[in-house]
């Protein structure tokens, strides 16, 4: 039950227009009793590169990362994710097909330490059952053993050693966004969806998560999609970027293209439509 | 086949036949469901405006109640012993915002609620050590409310209704007209409904939450005496009182946490109810007393159907 | 100085996954449990194991099955009296069908029976959050106490409605029943006791007590992390509600010997919440300190102003009582809402530093 299923041969079948294609978004519509948050929308993500949503507020990006995680079923359009082409599904079934995600207002688990944090991450990835959980000898001591180990190492790569038994609660905002990224990796996603990773953040923070995520990127060969306001920050990370505004594409394509995006810029300045 | 006949039609016949009967049994489930919607409408004037899941809700009544008929019985004559008991009702009002809700304010829900049991067991523990933990009498007579009863005839068959019974109802039903009035017409009440609204907003027209606090809960106060007073003059003054105002709980969650007419329709509802179901499906079938239960089944059920109550408001969820 | 953790290295992630990283946790443990074991036997009156240990042990234990849905799992359950009265009933029924059954076969099998009536009514925790859930709890605690008065089945169609424990053997020692030597149950509930709480803390420091405590902080993260919710909240209402049930079998087969439906009433559930506030939520060393006060708190009232010369009526200490632990958890919660173990925990932390306090 805990398997990853391996999409590989569907993938095939399926006959992708591009055999790096990670996800594919097709018209997807969401909307909440008569308010429309999106509307049809399509993009897709390829393996490997850092997308970026942006737009302004209440453009429905956070909508968008919603519905691609699974909390939000969009009343129209599908989502083919390596191969697999689904409406809607369990967010806990996103997770063990290789969705992470982080959020815009830090919803790490409050009473618990930051080890505690990143090893629920990988909840998903642990088999022992009840039983030798319960005795905490052989084999659910070694899983814990285990899995404890890939988290040290994320603890490391992420440098929080020091506040690896500190209730996160109690951590200033910053670093609650540097456990949450690290919980999100502990689930060893495929794609890691990172909603506002910066926000709130001061320059020194904000470059440092910068490199955090370009590393995930180029070390771990990690697909990444973000929403992020600074524009600096955008355009420097991101290999491609899709703009909404007001639940609707208005541009997709390389930073420097959307930069000098019309659209782009009356959406932003707030021109009438 | 004749078990099913037993569920599904042997009852409504019984109802059909004895219609006169029927409505004796409404009539008592809905003086119960008047005393439950007392109980559910003092917790939701706390509930809206302090977000507090008031457990004590319950023991208020019994509280004012106790101290009543134990200022009575210390020569204190009836009709000055009532306005006492509202002056105590006021004294615990501050002290409880003194001593718990403003060291607690910002904490929780579940801690707020928590302290609430902790004020249920202190309020016990003090009525009984100061009135002792025997059951009393309700000085019904030495207030001036009629005990005799009425019979009417619908139906050509008779009903039994008691005068105190009638006094109650209407009791409640002034009780609940002057609370309405209070809220939507005066400056306080407002402030009330506003708090309930948003905090944040109500904080920043000027509005002192520590008053408001204070206030409602003596509010809570007065209805928990009349609910005391009538309730005693049914059943007696004890701290059995306590298990019966649970009752209010599966009210509120029918009704919804913060709807006054929740409160009202679901407290109504579950007192008749239970009621019927216990005259012809509990007595005949099931042994009897599913009083105890019935209530909290039926607003589980609801629940499981609609989370949010009858009343509430769908939830959307969001991160 | 006595306290000093300095030099205690770990050099594997095993090794910090002992029961206690710190040795003189562990000294002190070893120190209770020597009491436990060998100091209370020997010096301790009936008197002592009647009204103070064996009951700290089942009400501490009964805290411990709610302590793992409250306070691990952040369901808030209001039925724990019946839930211990199902564990209770099913032993019995289980004694009296299969007179030869063993007496720890017939408990650890009373649990599961909780534990099914502890999902049962889980069940709805699926669509229902906070103080709505309590409504569920509290629908078990009427519904289910109910069944016990009105189900002759359940207690044999007793004229009395009770249930009478009857005699059971161990290893060729009376271990239920009125002749039991006292001794012998002291020491079953003890072990008892003993080993679910290992099982309890093993179970709360792994994955599984890591999605319980995730689904408490914020059960909408732990859905999209990955932790499948229903599986999170039903199983902990069975591991809760097994415990539960094992305290009520003990509750009345170890210590009370006889059982009418009214001992499972609503005012156990609360006295079980109130060991699990004071002691602590999400602890699991608090259910202890909170049943040795709660249990106590009592005797103490009842003995020391007489002691002082000031006597007063067994009704008073029960009215007082009340009233004390009632300021007992609003003070608790005002000071310190983790309870007795967060206490401990910072007294723990300044004798480490001691005498240094820098």
């Amino acid at each position: 039950m805990n398997a990853r299923p391996d999409h590989s041969v569907l993938a095939d079948q399926e006959g992708s227009a591009r055999d790096d294609l990670l996800m594919d978004v097709r018209n997807v519509s969401l909307s909440f009793g008569g308010v429309k948050a999106i509307t049809d929308i399509s993009f897709d993500v390829r393996q490997g590169e850092i997308r970026a949503i942006i737009g302004p507020n209440g453009a429905g990006k956070t909508s968008m990362l919603n519905v691609i995680n699974g909390f939000y079923t969009p009343q129209v359009g599908t989502i083919t994710f390596r191969g697999v082409e689904r409406r809607s599904m369990k967010p806990h079934d996103a997770v063990r097909q290789g969705i992470a995600r982080t959020f815009q207002n830090v919803a790490l688990f409050k009473g618990m330490s930051t080890l505690d944090n990143i090893m629920a991450g990988r909840s998903v990835l642990m088999k022992r059952n009840i039983v030798w959980q319960m005795l905490w000898r052989g084999p659910a001591l070694r899983e814990e053993i285990e899995h404890r180990e890939k988290v040290e190492e994320i603890i490391d790569f992420l440098e929080i050693e020091h506040i690896r038994r500190t209730p996160v609660g109690k951590l200033p905002y910053g670093l609650q966004k540097r456990v949450e990224l690290g919980r999100a990796l502990a689930m060893e996603p495929s794609l890691l969806l990172l909603d506002e990773p910066m926000a709130g953040m001061n320059l020194e923070e904000k470059e440092d998560m910068s490199r955090f995520i370009l590393d995930v990127n180029q070390q771990r060969g990690t697909t990444i999609a973000l929403i992020e306001h600074d524009m600096g920050v955008v355009m420097d990370l991101s290999d491609r970027v899709v703009v909404l505004d007001y639940g609707k594409k208005i541009a997709d394509g390389p930073p420097d293209e959307v930069k000098n995006s019309q659209a782009v810029i009356d959406a932003y300045l707030g021109v009438p439509h | 086949m004749s078990y099913l006949h037993s569920i599904f039609v042997a009852p409504f016949a019984d109802m059909a036949d004895a219609p006169d009967f029927f409505l004796q049994v409404v009539w008592e489930g809905l003086v119960s469901g008047v005393l439950y919607a007392l109980i559910a409408l003092g917790f939701v004037l706390i509930y809206k405006s302090s977000r507090i899941f008031n457990f004590a809700q319950g023991i208020m009544v019994v509280f004012a109640a106790l101290t009543l008929v134990g200022l009575h019985e210390n020569g204190v004559p009836a009709l000055l012993a009532v306005p006492l008991t509202l002056l105590v009702m006021f004294v615990l009002a501050v002290g409880i915002e003194r001593a718990v809700l403003r060291p607690l304010v910002n904490q929780p829900d579940i801690i707020l609620f928590m302290a609430t049991i902790g004020i249920t067991l202190f309020l016990i523990g003090l009525g009984e050590t100061i009135f002792g933990g025997a059951n009393k009498v309700m000085i019904t007579e030495q207030l001036g409310i009629p005990t005799g009863s009425w019979v009417v005839e619908p139906f050509g068959g008779f009903v039994s209704v008691e005068q105190k019974d009638v006094t109650a109802v209407v009791g409640a039903v002034l009780l609940v007209i002057a609370l309405l009035v209070f809220l939507n017409k005066s400056k306080m009440g407002r402030a009330i409904r506003a708090l309930g609204d948003d905090h944040q907003a109500a904080l920043s027209v000027g509005i002192s939450l520590s008053t408001i606090w204070v206030l409602v809960w003596f509010i809570s106060g007065i209805i928990a005496l009349a609910t005391g007073i009538v309730w005693g003059a049914r059943a007696g003054v004890s701290f059995a009182l306590e298990v019966i105002a649970l009752k209010a709980l599966p009210v509120l969650m029918l009704g919804g946490l913060e709807s006054v007419t929740g409160a009202i329709v679901g407290g109504l509802a579950i007192g008749i109810l239970e009621k019927v179901f216990e005259i012809y499906w509990g007595q005949p079938l099931l042994g009897g007393n599913t009083e105890a239960w019935f209530a909290y089944m039926l607003a589980l059920l609801v629940l499981l159907v609609r989370p949010q109550g009858l009343f509430g408001e769908k939830i959307i969820e969001r991160v | 100085m006595f306290y000093r953790i300095a030099g205690q290295y770990k050099t594997s992630y095993g090794a910090d996954y002992a029961l206690f990283p710190i040795k003189q946790d562990a000294w002190l443990l070893a120190l209770i449990l020597v009491f436990a074991f060998v100091v209370f036997p020997l010096t301790a009156s009936d008197f002592m194991f009647r009204a103070l240990l064996i009951p700290v042990l089942i009400y501490a234990l009964a805290a411990l099955g709610l302590n793992i849905l409250t306070g691990y799992a952040g369901q808030l359950s209001l039925g724990t009296g019946a839930f211990m009265g199902v564990g209770a009933y099913a032993c019995y029924k289980l004694i009296t069908i299969f007179p030869e059954m063993n007496i720890i076969g017939a408990i650890v099998l009373s649990g599961f029976f909780s534990a099914a009536a502890g999902v049962a009514f889980g069940l709805p925790s699926l669509r229902i959050k906070g103080f709505y859930l309590a409504i569920a709890t509290l629908a078990a605690q009427f519904f289910l106490l109910w069944l016990f008065q009105k189900w002759a089945w359940l207690y044999n169609y007793n004229a009395s409605g009770a249930i009478q424990v009857p005699n059971t053997q161990l290893f060729g020692v009376t271990i239920t029943g009125a002749q039991a030597p006292v001794l012998a149950q002291y020491f079953f509930v003890l072990i008892t006791v003993c080993i679910l709480t290992a099982f309890a803390i093993n179970i709360t420091r792994g994955r599984i007590g890591r999605t319980w405590k995730a689904v408490r902080d914020m059960d909408i993260a732990a859905e999209l992390v990955g932790i499948n919710l229903m599986k999170a909240k039903l199983s902990a209402f069975f591991v809760s509600s097994y415990i539960v049930g094992i305290a009520g079998a003990l509750f009345v087969f170890l210590w009370r010997g006889a059982a009418e439906a009214d001992l499972f009433d609503i005012q156990l559930s609360f006295r079980v919440l109130f060991i699990a506030i004071i002691g602590g939520l999400g602890s699991i060393l608090g259910n202890y300190l909170g049943a040795l006060l709660i249990v106590a708190l009592p005797v103490i009232i009842g003995t020391v102003p007489a002691a002082v010369g000031l006597p007063i009526s067994s009704a008073m200490v029960e009215h007082l009582n009340t009233m004390i632990i009632g300021a007992l958890i609003i003070g608790f919660l005002i000071l310190e809402p983790h309870g007795l173990a967060r206490l401990w925990a910072l007294m723990r932390e300044k004798l480490i530093i001691w005498p240094f306090p820098h």
